[in-house]
């Protein structure tokens, strides 16, 4: 869907991006991960040409985005930013209706996407159609900003940094809502964020940039593995990587399936459904029991999640 | 229980919050307004001359009937702007009793000067006195103090305080007092007259002198300052030509402008048929224009930038292109300031024009240098009074549209 051709962009005598080749599967949601300077916001605003590489060539569903007019691959392309950018003199419905208006839609077919993208993203249409930016909280405006990204049904989206200046617990609730839409709409999402934790509860794929290069990309899982970069390593904590790891595999994956021979024990905690290892782990530091059992009856022990890991 | 309730009512006079502190201008308006009801008293409102060229004496005011009236009221409302005053919210009525009061002051004036040359020699010529002129200004400056105050006390930008509400009172009344005879007997009233014709063609000239100059202005700085948006080295040559330009003393830039003019209309004489020459209107109207290039390109300028990065980066990120960024953000965003750069060089563009007439464009100047020429006062103050006057209601009709533009969303 995305693919990255060996991009290179300087500024001066600095590679900002250094030669990245990377692709995003249709539907897809890479994260790209690293520290501030680190060239993961210069690639992303590759994608609607926000920054143009000075080498090496970005496709857009096969299609080279060179060639594509700056105005109407942006039209294709949801944008979303840490500071939402929400135009102030704009009521919310005009602000979510900016690219569909740029489209020339006429006003009924606006009106109700307005509705249906403020629905998507979890705020009441009637109580918030008609307010200013400036009435909102940081995270209603963030959803607004998604709602906005989000309003001419565009394939790809572009996430910079959007839930950083959020407050934990909103931050939070914005995650888990990127998720319910990220699965309800299958777009194609690439994601920045400084924020490991972020980084692994949204991705499918994870990319770890460090000084405009490309360190690390594929599954979480793959990206933590024990033989990782030491600047991977260095990123996620050497001290948490195998615990922050645990959390990229699936508990299911780990358990035994449930045997006639060794019948499951009743009394044992039950794991919810699409667990992943971590949270095993915990429950059984919580319960204070090597052994907890998974939903269909399979049991997870220590020792699994000790090889798994 | 009964006990306890001494203790609370000393603990609530104790904790209860202090009332709202008197801004400093309302302090300020309220001296200035009981200054003015002592002024004229103390300095004289009237001075009559036994004809048109020997100076005025000041004479009491004949303190009785109308006049009397007169007197009383212009002191009342005096004494009602130093009492409003002491209250933030009431600021608007004081500022508005400041516009009544000074229209008390007027008809006082008018109906003391028909009193006081009732049967005196038909060349006799009253004018007002120094008190009355310290008055009306000390009027002016409380009412400017109390919009000052009115802003101060609401949040956020304060709007430049043109005392719109004092302007509202008196303009209609002095056009009222004017039309209704009151004012007659003064000395002003009476040159008025005799020119009146005169005086309103000169009018017309100089509102179109200023406005011919802020509109050539426009055509200058509104395609140059969109053009330096893009190119900081256009910005920084434009901002350096204007500055430079606002350095040549005006009557300096008429003189040469004069020269290439005169030049010009040489080489094509068909320019002559269009009013272009050494001398007139060309000349004065574009040296007006130059000076109205600093305060116009700033104002631009800046309106141009409010716009924030990240909006403009959402902008562009959501595909609008330069155009409908202009359109939809900059403009909207940025009307204030430009509004506040239009009304600079408005106001500026009025009073340069009155120097239009040193190179025989007419306007008010014409009036004001003739009065100069002759030592007459009353002459002087006839072409003065209407460009003070222009000036005021320019200004407070763009600080009204300025307000009134101010970009919803940010409306507090």
């Amino acid at each position: 869907m995305i693919r990255f051709d060996r991009v290179t962009k300087r500024y001066g005598h600095r590679a900002v991006v250094d030669s990245v080749s990377l692709e995003v599967r249709k539907g897809g949601l890479c994260v790209l991960l690293g520290e501030s300077g680190s060239g993961k916001s210069t690639l992303m605003r590759m994608v609607n040409r926000m920054v143009e590489p000075d080498a090496g060539r970005v496709m857009l569903d096969g299609t080279d985005i060179a060639n594509v007019p700056p105005e109407s691959l942006r039209h294709g392309i949801g944008y979303v930013i840490q500071s939402v950018g929400l135009f102030p003199h704009w009521r919310v419905a005009d602000n979510i209706a900016t690219v569909p208006r740029l489209l020339g839609w006429d006003a009924a077919r606006v009106a109700s996407r307005v509705d249906a993208l403020l629905q998507l993203v979890g705020l009441p249409p009637e109580d918030f159609r008609a307010r200013y930016p400036h009435e909102l909280s940081g995270g209603q405006a963030q959803r607004i900003g998604l709602a906005r990204a989000l309003a001419a049904d565009p394939p790809v989206l572009l996430m910079d940094e959007p839930f950083s200046a959020l407050d934990p617990g909103i931050r939070r609730g914005l995650q888990v809502a990127l998720r319910r839409i990220h699965a309800e709409t299958a777009k194609t999402i690439l994601f920045v964020t400084h924020d490991v934790e972020e980084a692994l509860l949204l991705a499918d794929e994870l990319a770890v940039m460090q000084d405009g290069r490309l360190l690390a990309h594929g599954r979480p899982a793959e990206v933590l593995r024990r033989d990782a970069d030491p600047v991977v390593k260095r990123l996620f904590g050497e001290a948490t990587l195998a615990f922050h790891r645990l959390g990229t595999l699936r508990a299911a994956n780990a358990a035994r399936p449930a045997s006639a021979t060794q019948p499951a024990e009743a009394q044992l905690p039950i794991l919810p459904p699409d667990s992943n290892l971590k949270q095993a782990l915990m429950l059984m530091l919580e319960s204070g029991t090597d052994q907890v059992a998974l939903p269909g009856g399979a049991t997870l022990h220590l020792s699994d999640i000790l090889a798994a890991a | 229980m009964a006990q306890a309730r001494p203790a609370t009512l000393a603990r609530d006079l104790a904790t209860r919050a202090p009332p709202p502190p008197v801004p400093r201008e309302a302090t300020a308006a309220a001296l200035l307004a009981a200054l003015a009801a002592s002024l004229p008293f103390l300095l004289g409102w009237l001075s009559i001359a036994a004809n048109r060229l020997v100076s005025p004496r000041p004479v009491s005011l004949p303190l009785h009937g109308g006049t009397g009236l007169g007197a009383a009221c212009f002191v009342l409302g005096c004494l009602g702007v130093a009492l409003l005053a002491r209250r933030r919210s009431l600021l608007p009525w004081a500022e508005v009793t400041a516009g009544l009061a000074l229209l008390a002051l007027l008809a006082t004036l008018g109906l003391g000067a028909g009193a006081a040359l009732d049967g005196g020699a038909r060349l006799a010529r009253a004018a007002p006195g120094a008190g009355f002129w310290l008055a009306a200004l000390s009027l002016l400056l409380s009412a400017g103090c109390c919009a000052a105050g009115r802003d101060a006390a609401r949040e956020g930008e304060a709007a430049g305080a043109t005392p719109t509400r004092f302007l509202a009172v008196a303009v209609p009344g002095i056009v009222l007092l004017v039309a209704s005879g009151v004012l007659d007997p003064l000395s002003l009233m009476r040159e008025a007259a005799s020119r009146g014709p005169e005086l309103q063609a000169a009018l017309w000239r100089h509102a179109l002198l200023a406005a011919g100059a802020l509109a050539l202005a426009g055509l200058v700085a509104v395609p140059l300052s969109l053009l330096a948006l893009r190119r900081p080295r256009l910005e920084a040559a434009l901002m350096a030509l204007a500055n430079g330009l606002q350095v040549v003393p005006s009557i300096a830039l008429f003189g040469l402008l004069m020269a290439p003019l005169a030049g010009l209309a040489a080489v094509w004489p068909a320019l002559r048929g269009w009013g272009i020459g050494g001398i007139g209107a060309a000349p004065a109207v574009i040296g007006i224009s130059a000076y109205l290039l600093l305060p116009l390109a700033a104002g631009l300028l800046s309106g141009l930038r409010q716009a924030p990065a990240d909006i403009l980066d959402a902008a562009r990120g959501q595909g609008m292109g330069e155009g409908a960024i202009l359109r939809h953000i900059r403009l909207p965003l940025g009307a204030g300031a430009m509004l506040g750069g239009l009304r600079t060089a408005a106001v500026q563009a009025v009073g340069l024009a009155t120097l239009a007439a040193l190179v025989g464009a007419g306007g008010l100047g014409a009036i004001v240098f003739q009065g100069i020429g002759q030592l007459a006062a009353d002459l002087i103050l006839l072409g003065v009074l209407p460009v003070v006057g222009l000036s005021l209601c320019i200004d407070a009709a763009l600080a009204a549209a300025q307000a009134a533009l101010a970009p919803a969303g940010r409306r507090g």
